[in-house]
């Protein structure tokens, strides 16, 4: 497909739904080269220059099927119900192999838990098309490959696009994929192309193989140091520059954390409860009434987040909660990095 | 498909006063709901929030229950302050397994409670009372500040007169009107206090529930006195929000109190970070 087909094949996208892609800021933001690529929408009058960019954008695709902050109830009605606006399709465009593997992750907290299944996650979920497309260069913060995916998508897109000279590759992953395909009627992929996207996906594993060797050891067996890694504070002294803030589990693909609260609503006798988003790191996250808290020490919070993403959610899920997207890595106010947290906690319990 | 956060009006149909700071709230459901001993309830003032709460009363009435809450917080400071015969509240549940009651069936069932945390453990008193045939002996310990703050106060010489039933009371400091056992609720858990009111410490299970600084001496005076850890279940009802297993807040380990408890067997948490608080 050539470039000017992409434009055709957004207006097709468009017919289904509002698109959000991301998409690559004109002004290169001067503080980091990562900095410049954010999800906006994409209407009929903006799509002609759309081009997909060749990295992950800076924020995360969780918002859409995980609002900031929405309404779940309104009691006491029952009938209520706030899922009618979701139904739409909604489109996103320009996923990147860490963003697409967060939704199965994120579906077995929501979807797969047979006792309770989250209702909005559901439909917000269903009514997604997902258009993805490979990397086409890493950033010092990627570590996609140490957590066993590719800079790649291989699975769960609806399309994905590879860049190559002059255009894309595009290749369908489902039902609704395939009939997009079929309307754009594209000729079949060459020989050439197909070495060409081949070569552009092997240069970019050979970055992040080349920038994460040194962690590869620690992150082989993160799941049986963790176990252990946690009894201790020593080796976590790197957390000390922590100052709570949030940013990592806000930017986090796969951090779904929440907390529900209410409030008086705009009708009389009629009361509206919210999901907002939560973060293990504030202090009050599981302070108790009285003052009481499991998790009191700011190195305990700290641990948390690791504890959660690589041993408990593994112990329940088989899966650690991280696709190395390293979005953490590039927010953090302390400076922290997270292979170097797990590099460096886990060795000392090695000895 | 069904709302998880919706919570079901419910009304205040009672409230009694325990103690100064204690209150119990009976509340008359609209819609039927049926607990296991153990599982808790999400109890929310409309407008103000929801709280995690274990109901008090016996587990057998689908149509009323009664919970008894302390005021403590930003939540129960409204429901002691605002609440009154008749106002509306709203109830999601019930979460969490409960108490293991068939494990207990043969077995004599060592219940010890702190100040309010005897509320979940009233519950277990009424559901163990309507299978009594199956158990051989309760031995109820309970432990609080003083005479004043004794939840429950009327029902313990009924308990006491029924059989197989020994109810054992402390208070912390010693009272002009106390004429009975002085200290923290561990001294009722010493091998030879047990040995004398005639606990077969081997064919027994022990339940405690109370706040998390009595439940880590509670544990180790315990296993002090002979319990394996897997004789010992702990009722940790940590901060909840969600209670069914998603928001994340209240684990231990790979266990959600929410959906796995909040009554945890000893042996399976022990030897995870942040068993107790610090």
């Amino acid at each position: 497909m050539s470039d000017s087909r992409l434009k055709n094949l957004m207006d097709i996208l468009l017919t289904y739904g509002r698109v959000f892609a991301s998409t690559e800021a004109e002004v290169a933001s001067n503080r980091n080269p990562e900095a410049r690529i954010f999800i906006k929408e994409i209407r009929k009058d903006t799509l002609a220059d759309y081009r997909v960019p060749g990295f992950r954008a800076f924020d995360n695709f969780k918002s859409f099927v995980l609002p900031v902050r929405f309404k779940v109830a309104d009691y006491q009605d029952e009938n209520w119900s706030n899922i009618e606006d979701t139904d739409k399709k909604k489109v996103l465009v320009g996923l990147k192999a860490c963003d697409i593997a967060s939704f199965p992750i994120l579906d077995k907290v929501f979807l797969e838990d047979n006792d309770f299944v989250d209702p909005f996650y559901k439909k917000r979920r269903e009514s997604l098309i997902l258009v993805t497309s490979d990397c086409t260069y890493c950033c010092d913060s990627c570590f996609c490959n140490l957590m066993g995916y590719s800079p790649y998508p291989e699975k769960g897109f609806d399309i994905n696009l590879s860049e190559i000279k002059g255009g894309y590759l595009i290749e369908s992953g489902s039902e609704v994929g395939s009939g997009i395909l079929e309307e754009l009627s594209l000729p079949e992929a060459k020989e050439n192309q197909i070495k060409e996207k081949n070569k552009t996906r092997e240069k970019v594993v050979g970055e992040l193989e080349k920038q994460n060797s040194i962690f590869k050891k620690a992150f082989s067996e993160c799941h049986r140091l963790a176990s252990e890694a946690f009894d201790s504070d020593a080796g976590w002294d790197i957390g000390s520059t922590c100052v709570s803030c949030s940013a990592c589990t806000n930017v986090c693909p796969v951090c779904y954390c929440f907390t529900l609260f209410d409030r008086e609503g705009v009708k009389a006798e009629k009361y509206n409860r919210f999901m907002v988003w939560d973060s293990c790191q504030f202090k009050g996250f599981s302070q108790m009434a009285g003052g009481m808290n499991p998790r009191f020490s700011h190195i305990a919070q700290f641990k948390n987040r690791y504890y959660h993403k690589f041993f408990r959610f593994y112990e329940k899920f088989g899966v650690y909660k991280c696709t190395g997207c390293g979005r953490c890595i590039e927010n953090c106010l302390g400076d922290i990095d997270m292979r170097e947290v797990i590099a460096g906690a886990y060795p000392v319990k090695e000895k | 498909m069904d709302n998880i956060y919706y919570s079901h009006e419910a009304t205040v149909s009672n409230i009694k006063e325990e103690t100064p700071t204690i209150k119990t709230y009976r509340i008359k459901l609209n819609k039927k709901m049926s607990f296991k001993a153990g599982q808790f309830m999400q109890l929310s003032v409309p407008g103000v929030g929801e709280a995690p709460f274990t109901p008090s009363s016996s587990p057998g009435d689908v149509n009323e229950m009664e919970i008894t809450i302390m005021k403590t917080g930003r939540i129960t400071d409204v429901l002691h302050e605002d609440i009154k015969v008749g106002d509306k509240l709203g109830l999601r549940g019930p979460f969490g397994k409960g108490y293991p009651l068939d494990k207990f069936s043969g077995k004599e069932i060592l219940i010890i409670g702190g100040g309010v945390g005897l509320a979940p453990l009233r519950s277990l008193i009424y559901a163990l009372f309507d299978r009594i045939e199956k158990i051989k002996k309760i031995y109820i310990c309970y432990g609080a500040k003083s005479p004043i703050d004794q939840c429950f106060k009327d029902e313990y010489e009924k308990w006491e007169n029924r059989e197989k039933v020994s109810v054992n009371l402390t208070i912390d400091k010693p009272h002009r009107e106390w004429k009975d056992k002085v200290g923290l609720v561990t001294c009722l858990l010493e091998k030879n206090y047990l040995d004398k009111i005639g606990v077969d410490i081997k064919n027994s299970y022990a339940v405690s529930c109370g706040p998390e600084v009595m439940l880590k001496f509670v544990t180790f005076k315990l296993l002090e006195s002979g319990f394996k850890p897997e004789q010992i279940y702990l009722s940790m009802n940590r901060r909840m929000s969600c209670g069914v297993g998603k928001c994340a807040r209240c684990n231990i380990g790979p266990y959600y109190l929410c959906k796995d408890g909040p009554d945890m067997c000893y042996a399976d948490i022990k030897d995870y970070p942040d068993v107790f608080c610090q």
